[in-house]
């Protein structure tokens, strides 16, 4: 019997880790007892700028990690993160098929296997005053972490501005930030209705979790439990994908419940936001070489 | 001569220390600095420019590990690592002696184990062009790499106090500590207690 | 029960490595490595090399190097001794006199400051060595300081806040007004505690000036100026929304170096000292913390402190049984880790314990934080200690004992918000919805 530690960025309460822990606990019955994995969630064992180094080294053999935190590394890891390509569950699911073998092409060149991929919810725009159109973000101060949502930002009208994620309250109260661009989980999480009022359903993309596990680790498993782990993999990524439905829907209730303002963004918002979304495609895909134009191809040609 | 090339290796590891805390101090300063230059010209002409230094944060901490680990031979040299003296204290003669010896050759082994270590990272960061996740992509073997530097001084520095305490001469520290020790004056504190207790 | 066993083996190892005089960094470090290769089957070296760097490159650490400097900065001017001088006429008829200076010295730092550790080495750094020359007994005013530099934790803003905040998803900005409070009733059970001893042993307090006259008081308030000025500077560039609480820690220096400068202490010998200073402290204690944090990855692999925990749980406690129970355990287990690291890689186990028995998530973090502070006065590792030790050069059990009684206030303090949840909850409980 083997037994794997496998660290996680993010808390217990996250859909994603309860959907993984479910798989530990699929993969643990499936094999009998034969494989265990020891799920350490909210970066306690491994932090998450540290995991896929982890994995890839074999110091844990299994990990979770945000796929779009690999860009820098290779823009083909960023496709989820391109505003305004796929902006809801069907078309997220689209490109992520067309994605997979290219995504799953790089990880094989670091010694990585993927196992599975479930979206956070759809991204929208948290502001402390309502945004009707591309004007009303001129000068506004929008958090930026990284080099897309500082272009996103930039081509909006607004000023990136880097805010660390456990200052961002007090960056909204005291007014260094005014805006950012996340999903209504972790909006809801971090209960933002404590410092911003109005959340812009936008739908701007459907950024990935991802689980890896060490390729030379994998192999070293006996026939039947690399099936059980397979299998269970392929389970948790639909379950995973239905769950982040669901919590769409939950969350923005949250957010609703608590007094947050749920604004349907204005057509002519979207429609100066697509423009941002087709450029930064564009963008992408000429950075993204080939692989990026072969997936673009597949994901418009389905 | 060998001795002056260390101690002038320890001298400048700690010199290069201090030049990234002043770093850090200046990075978050500018950035600062540069966020009230904004709202100030917001005020003025209604426009904002979004002045920033972009990765401040990621960059200061890889100043801030330079900083921690290029100190560490520098401050055991000054005696600023801290430790348990009750017992060692007390010894006298070839009892302290073996003590100092055992504690310097565990840290040394410790150290070289670590600097190893943190070697091939370093080698591996390099090979798969691993880049940090911010705005700016920083290759990691170079911050990585005042980690490795830092180590590898420290090594150096602990067996040349070992080798110092193996032929009977006193560690480089030790008078540090007993200036420290003598300041505190731990008998007469030991006598309050008494007093009080 | 084998973790148990595994944990006594690595307790009496690391023992045996402090006892001998090894350094505490090394001590940990061996301690790790120890748990790895006895329990575990992950590669030693590797778990070392990506543990340390990941938790050496830390932003939110940077602040505490910059503290520190702005201590070094501060003890070389007049500023500390002026602040005395101010404030001694008006607290000739408090029994205890300056040592309150500790407590509300960092009771006020506390509010920039998001580290126990930082808050002790910086305020230390200017009273220690002033109280000492004053003549006030040593162990007060070492232990004054080593509780006092807690409430760092306590007052917003908070790391160990944010850390549980992010783990359990609760909101940083509740459990920051939540901590404010619990922080206040532990200065005053600080203080009462300073009063209560000084009535008892007059001899441990110098006399000051007899009853200075009104005029006398007010005249001695314009040697309180600097240091004001200093303190508004830095909490005001958080509030105007010009720093972060982390990036104010640079603020701290540059405002600390105008101001000696403008005191005429500022000199190239008096910066370099400083600056060196802020180096070796700074290093001793980055990489106590790398060992610690390096020890922490060695416990989440052998998976001790969960098992135990999930021990307690197991148990099915009452609410109150079970808090008493978390407590003895957070108490044992701070001894010898950090007590953010307990907290890191117990919350998944405790977590659902607390909230199957019913109790709120918000109190509970403060609760959180009032053990964890313990942690950080408990030897044999304990940070405040350690910089404590690095401030005074005195033995770490010398100011274990010193800062005694302050743990035990601390323990009456988790009492009081276990009788009297509303210290916390009440006023996260008024923030309620937009
Ligand atoms: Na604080
Ligand atoms: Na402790």
């Amino acid at each position: 019997a083997a037994t794997w530690d496998m660290p996680t960025p993010y808390g217990d309460k996250t859909f994603h880790t309860v959907n993984i822990r479910q798989f530990a606990k699929d993969v643990e019955q499936a094999t009998g007892g034969k494989l265990k994995i020891n799920v350490h969630s909210a970066g306690s064992l491994i932090k998450h700028p540290e995991i896929k180094n982890a994995v890839r080294r074999g110091l844990v053999p299994i990990g979770e990690v945000l796929m779009s935190r690999l860009s820098n590394e290779d823009p083909v890891f960023a496709v989820d993160s391109i505003p305004f390509l796929a902006t809801n569950y069907d078309e997220a699911r689209k490109l992520w098929e067309a994605s997979r073998p290219v995504i799953e092409k790089k990880l094989k060149q670091q010694g990585l296997m993927l196992l599975f991929a479930v979206p956070w919810p759809p991204q929208g725009i948290y502001a402390k005053k309502e945004i009707r159109s591309l004007d009303d973000m001129k000068g506004l101060k929008m958090r930026a972490y990284n080099a897309a949502t500082e272009t996103l930002a930039k081509l909006a009208g607004a000023v990136p501005t880097q805010v660390e994620v456990p200052d961002i309250p007090t960056a909204f109260s005291t007014g260094r930030v005014d805006a950012m661009i996340t999903s209504p989980s972790t909006g809801a999480n971090s209960k933002a209705w404590d410092f911003v009022k109005y959340f812009h359903h936008t739908q701007a993309w459907l950024p990935k979790n991802m689980v890896i596990v060490n390729a030379k680790a994998f192999a070293k498993l006996p026939a039947d439990v690399q099936k059980a782990v397979k299998d269970a993999a392929k389970k948790a990524e639909v379950r995973g994908w239905e769950m982040s439905k669901k919590e769409t829907a939950d969350k923005i209730a949250i957010l609703k419940k608590n007094g947050m303002v749920i604004v349907t963004p204005t057509p002519e918002l979207m429609a100066g936001l697509k423009k941002i979304g087709e450029q930064m495609t564009a963008d992408w895909a000429k950075k993204a070489g080939a692989d990026g134009e072969a997936i673009l191809k597949a994901y418009r040609g389905q | 001569m060998l001795r002056k090339g260390l101690d002038w290796l320890y001298a400048a590891s700690g010199a290069a220390s201090a030049v990234f805390l002043i770093l850090i101090c200046g990075i978050v300063s500018i950035q600062i600095g540069l966020r009230a230059l904004d709202n100030l010209i917001y005020l003025i002409s209604g426009t904002r420019y979004g002045l920033m230094i972009p990765s401040a944060a990621e960059i200061s901490g890889f100043f801030l590990a330079a900083a921690s680990f290029l100190a560490l031979a520098y401050t055991l040299r000054h005696g600023g690592h801290i430790r348990v003296n009750l017992i060692i204290r007390n010894l006298k003669g070839p009892a302290r002696r073996m003590t100092e010896i055992f504690s310097l050759a565990v840290a040394f082994l410790l150290t070289a184990f670590f600097a190893w270590n943190v070697l091939w990272m370093v080698v591996d960061s390099w090979q798969f062009h691993e880049v940090s996740y911010g705005i700016v992509p920083v290759p990691l073997w170079i911050p990585q790499s005042s980690m490795l530097i830092g180590l590898v001084i420290l090594a150096i520095a602990l067996l040349d106090d070992l080798i110092v305490v193996m032929r009977g001469g006193d560690p480089s520290y030790r008078r540090h500590e007993e200036a420290e020790a003598a300041q505190a004056s731990e008998e007469a504190l030991a006598e309050e207690i008494e007093r009080e207790v | 029960m084998e973790p148990l066993w595994a944990g006594l083996v690595l307790l009496v190892i690391l023992f045996i490595l402090l006892c001998s005089g090894l350094w505490v960094a090394f001590s940990l470090l061996g301690v790790g490595v120890a748990g790895l290769a006895l329990f575990t089957q992950a590669p030693v070296g590797q778990a070392m090399a990506t543990t340390i760097w990941g938790s050496s490159n830390s932003w939110a650490l940077a602040a505490l190097p910059m503290f520190i400097w702005m201590g070094e900065i501060l003890f070389r001017t007049r500023l500390s001794e002026d602040m005395f001088r101010g404030l001694s006429p008006w607290l000739t008829r408090l029994p205890g006199r300056l040592l309150h200076v500790n407590i509300l010295g960092c009771a006020i730092f506390a509010a920039v400051s998001g580290s126990s550790a930082a808050t002790a080495a910086t305020i230390g750094r200017m009273t220690i060595p002033e109280l000492h020359k004053r003549g006030y007994h040593p162990l007060m005013s070492i232990g004054t300081l080593a509780g006092s530099g807690t409430l760092g934790l306590l007052i917003p803003p908070s790391i160990i806040l944010i850390v549980y905040g992010v783990a359990t998803d609760q909101s940083i900005a509740r459990l920051f007004i939540a901590g404010v409070f619990p922080g206040l009733m532990l200065v005053v059970l600080f203080m009462g505690y300073v009063i209560l001893w000084s009535l008892l042993h007059p001899e441990g307090v110098p006399g000051e000036k007899e009853k200075p006259s009104w005029r006398e008081r007010l005249v001695a308030l314009k040697f309180l100026a600097p240091v004001t000025l200093l303190i508004m500077a830095i909490i005001g560039s958080i509030y105007a929304g010009l720093a972060s609480p982390t990036e104010a820690a640079a603020l701290g220096v540059v405002f600390s170096l105008i101001l000696s400068w403008l005191s005429g202490s500022l000199n190239r010998e008096s910066f370099l000292a400083a600056l060196m200073g802020a180096v070796r402290t700074s290093a001793m204690i980055a990489f106590i913390l790398a060992g610690a944090a390096f020890l922490t990855v060695a416990m989440g692999f052998t998976g001790i402190p969960r098992e135990l925990a999930a021990w307690i749980g197991g148990m099915h406690l009452s609410p109150y049984a079970l808090i008493a129970a978390l407590t003895v355990f957070f108490i044992v287990m701070g001894m010898f880790l950090d007590g953010i690291s307990v907290v890191v890689l117990t919350t998944s186990v405790i977590i659902p314990m607390v909230e199957q028995a019913g109790l709120d998530l918000i109190w509970f973090g403060i609760y959180i934080v009032l053990v964890v502070e313990m942690a950080q006065i408990t030897p044999p590792v304990g940070f405040n200690l350690f910089v404590l030790q690095g401030l005074t050069g005195r033995d770490i059990l010398t100011i274990a004992r010193a800062a005694l009684p302050f743990f035990l206030l601390l323990c009456i303090g988790v009492v009081l918000i276990v009788l009297f949840p509303e210290i916390a909850t009440w006023l996260p409980s008024r923030m309620g919805a937009h």
